[in-house]
């Protein structure tokens, strides 16, 4: 019996994941838990516990103090940050640089990130054509070593 | 993590926040990157890469050595 309930919350833990990709997909927004709740029609607390597995296997970063609203879905984030993604008629925003590119490798489809200098603040574009970066004079810094990103991801 | 338009603008954010300087990750190294985490990320089948994973997902594009490889303990906390 205790398998049968793993392997159905599993699943359930898999829903969610999809319905909430999905509605970020369509919409660019992400669902809190009541929002996803009605949508998989069950209660908002089974969707909190499913937001925690996932959160706990780094698939999902939720708001700081709260159980039921999603900071990240990676790659994107559910907040403004400086990395606008345009998808055709869509816009949404990445957690950096890395993610604003995932957001293009996630939907599979070309895009234009507006993003900036990260020292001088003026604008930087980045393009995906034909399923690859244009190339363009940049470079990307990673100032915290890869043991640490998740010590405080938000920063990272 | 951090773009640039260039390693001039680089070392010049390094020095005004004090921070160690490491070497840049290119646009070609990162597109891989986002491709291996997230391509199938709106999948049932999708998931984070583990940790000996990334080390080799890292390694396979030049990204070596103990700053690039998240079982490394040189930088854990005291």
């Amino acid at each position: 019996m205790k398998i049968g309930r793993e392997v159905e919350s599993l699943e359930f833990e898999t829903a969610v994941k999809l319905r909430l990709y999905q509605v970020i997909a369509e919409t660019t927004r992400a669902p809190d838990a009541a929002e996803l709740a009605r949508a998989l029609v069950t209660s908002p607390s089974r969707v909190e516990e499913a937001f925690r597995a996932l959160s706990a296997k780094r698939l999902l970063v939720l708001e700081p103090g709260t159980g039921s609203r999603i900071r990240m879905a990676p790659p994107f984030s559910a907040v403004e940050t400086p990395f606008l993604v345009r998808v055709g008629e869509k816009a949404y925003y990445a957690n950096c640089v890395w993610d604003a590119l995932g957001v293009s490798a996630a939907l599979h489809r070309d895009a234009r990130v507006f993003a900036s200098d990260g020292h001088t603040g003026e604008p930087l574009g980045l393009e995906v054509r034909g399923g690859k970066p244009v190339p363009r004079p940049c470079a990307i810094h990673f100032a915290v070593p890869a043991a640490r990103w998740w010590d405080d991801i938000i920063y990272t | 993590m951090l773009l640039f338009r260039s390693e001039e603008t680089i070392d010049l954010w390094c020095e005004a926040h004090g921070v160690e300087r490491r070497p840049t990750v290119s646009l070609d190294q990162l597109w891989h990157l986002a491709v291996t985490w997230y391509e199938n990320r709106l999948t049932a089948e999708s998931r984070r890469p583990a940790p000996d994973e990334m080390a080799g997902i890292f390694s396979r594009i030049g990204l070596q050595g103990p700053f690039w490889d998240p079982r490394s303990d040189q930088w854990r906390r005291t």
